[in-house]
């Protein structure tokens, strides 16, 4: 099975590749999205699954990369590549300066003041005026859905290779899952937490800045209401928890299930709102039954018998 | 001076409203070790319960009080053993498990309310409704009553807590579940007892809102954010800061809005919140778990 997977990601990845010349620009629209949700996914994974920090404003970061490349777009007159590198850096530097504080909060603590932080991310960008407060901005748009696919496809790719290499390749993945497993051993185990935690938070952050960027001018248009909205931390952290948290492939099927269902639900049914009722069950479901996500229900399909007395 | 003393009083008004919420809402915290991130879906259910009980029966929900405690008791009582599940035991990340347990619920409750009684807003009209004291300032009744209503409950809420053996050992679980069961305290029972008085506190205080406030869908997620507000300043857990912590919420949301402009305050809210959970995670009087 093992040898097969090399061959097999790589022509996962030539299909994914071809697709644009495959499907009309609908079906494409709905495959970019699926793309954004994996890297955002896999973005929390990062500091929510690795290092066990639940960060529930995550999507501040998704916002704050969409305003700053927008704000570099329309106002500095700025190309979206140099808007879309200041997303992302505007991102990290906002992590790496709330996370020193914030990052010191553990378990409850931290969920709640990061959430706390992404509301009032929220409220600032309807109070500033280049912003364009509660009206929105609007983003000047390109019609190439091909380009967008692209641009998506190799951000997230990767998101995705940056953040196997380091969590799942290096030794920084070993030393942040200790720090979830116990700080204060780790610690005492010589592990730099504050700063390991801090790069974790700002890496984690960087990649959503990216995406929002991309994002922003993807839809061309933005209102504090679509990309400061706390529904897309919500959907980030259910993806990750379905798929399951803290392993590789988890957060990715997680988002590709998790956005299929919807978008097939959205398109069967004129009532989009039991869409809310579906997803609310999903994570119910998945807390009682499954806790461990799909991947590790997985793993006890595989083996049924070891679970016995070494490993429950 | 009068608008800054109407200020005054609005502030305290608001808060007083949201007393019996965040009491009940901390205690759940300081025994069950779960945040409840449905607390504002169950002022929405409180809410349209009110709301259809006055459609059908034509009563005045103001006086049907204890039966919509009796009600959301029971509904609280009957879903805590689910929330237990998933936070006890040697499950995984059982603060991560908690919370997004109670906010699948409560995305399922805001979703049917959606998808059962649509966009449209509704209210409810009692008999205090509409009507005004004046003395200088102008005491609107119905805010007056909620303010009453939930420094009452809260008080009498208190008065269980400290002065009842079942408060006793509520009071021990909270302080150390495995030394309370070990001493006789049957934990499972107190916490399934503990959510069910605050579900039905909850729901009691969204009648009140309903009648006070329109009725819609989304209402929820707007107490949520508060009842987390006071909690975080009263101290999770600590049950006696959150008068002074939802009477100073309160008084920050209506002075911010008279003096700064009501743009302003959800920023006011959130950027305090952020900033009392940084610098003293505690709450203010530093007794929080």
């Amino acid at each position: 099975m093992r040898p097969l997977r090399l061959p097999a990601l790589g022509a996962f990845l030539l299909l994914t590749l071809l697709a644009p010349f495959a499907l009309n620009p609908f079906w494409l629209r709905i495959l970019t999205e699926i793309l954004l949700w994996i890297g955002l996914a896999v973005s929390w994974n990062i500091i929510g699954g690795y290092t066990g920090y639940l960060n529930f404003g995550h999507g501040a970061f998704f916002g704050v990369g969409a305003y700053v490349t927008a704000i570099a777009m329309v106002h500095a007159g700025l190309p979206f590549g140099a808007g879309l590198l200041l997303g992302g850096l505007a991102s990290a530097a906002l992590a790496a300066f709330i996370g020193l504080p914030t990052l010191r909060l553990r378990g409850a603590y931290f969920a709640i003041a990061t959430w706390a932080f992404a509301e009032m991310i929220r409220q600032v960008a309807l109070l500033l005026e280049v912003t364009g407060g509660a009206f929105g901005m609007r983003v000047p748009g390109l019609l190439d859905p091909n380009f967008f696919y692209y641009v998506m496809w190799a951000a997230v790719a990767g998101t995705c290779a940056i953040t196997y290499g380091l969590m799942e390749r290096s030794r920084m993945g070993y030393k942040l899952r200790a720090i979830r497993e116990q700080e204060e051993a780790a610690e005492t185990l010589g592990v730099a937490t504050t700063r390991l935690k801090l790069a974790a938070f700002a890496l984690s952050a960087t990649f959503p800045g990216v995406l929002g960027g991309i994002y922003g001018y993807w839809t061309t248009y933005i209102h504090p209401d679509s990309v400061l909205s706390g529904s897309v931390t919500d959907q980030m952290v259910v993806m990750a928890l379905l798929g399951g948290l803290g392993t590789a492939v988890g957060p990715i099927l997680g988002a590709v299930l998790l956005q299929a269902v919807s978008r097939f639900l959205w398109l069967q049914m004129e009532q989009s709102v039991l869409y809310i009722v579906f997803i609310g069950l999903v994570i119910c479901v998945v807390v009682q039954l499954l806790p461990d996500g799909l991947v590790g229900f997985w793993a006890r399909l595989r083996r049924p018998q070891r679970g016995g007395n070494g490993a429950a | 001076m009068e608008l800054f003393l109407q200020t005054l009083l609005d502030g305290v008004l608001i808060g007083g409203t949201l007393v019996v919420i965040a009491a009940g809402f901390s205690l759940c915290f300081g025994v069950m070790d779960v945040i409840d991130f449905a607390v504002g879906e169950w002022v929405m259910l409180g809410a349209y319960t009110a709301f259809w009980f006055q459609e059908f029966t034509g009563g005045d929900p103001m006086a049907a009080l204890p039966l919509f405690f009796a009600l959301f008791f029971a509904g609280g009582y009957l879903l805590q053993p689910l929330i237990q599940r998933v936070t006890a035991g040697k499950r995984p990340h059982p603060v991560l498990m908690g919370l997004l347990f109670t906010f699948g619920l409560a995305t399922v409750a805001k979703g049917s309310a959606l998808y059962f009684w649509g966009f449209n807003f509704r209210s409810i009209r009692t008999w205090l409704s509409g009507q005004n004291v004046q003395i200088g300032i102008t005491v609107p009744s119905l805010r007056f009553a909620g303010f009453l209503f939930g420094v009452f409950a809260t008080l009498t809420f208190m008065a269980f807590l400290y002065w009842t053996r079942t408060g006793r050992a509520i009071r021990a679980t909270a302080q150390d579940r495995v030394t309370a069961g070990l001493l006789g305290v049957d934990v499972r029972r107190i916490s399934a007892l503990v959510y069910a008085v605050y579900a039905g506190l909850t729901g009691m205080a969204g009648v009140l809102i309903g009648a006070l406030f329109s009725i819609h869908a989304g209402m929820g997620l707007r107490y949520t954010t508060l009842a987390f507000f006071v909690v975080v300043l009263a101290g999770m857990g600590f049950v006696p800061g959150v008068i002074p912590a939802a009477l100073f919420m309160g008084l920050l949301q209506s002075l911010t809005a008279v003096y700064l402009g009501s743009r302003y305050v959800g920023l006011a809210l959130f950027g305090v919140f952020y900033l009392t959970l940084v610098v003293a995670p505690k709450g203010l009087f530093g007794r929080g778990s």
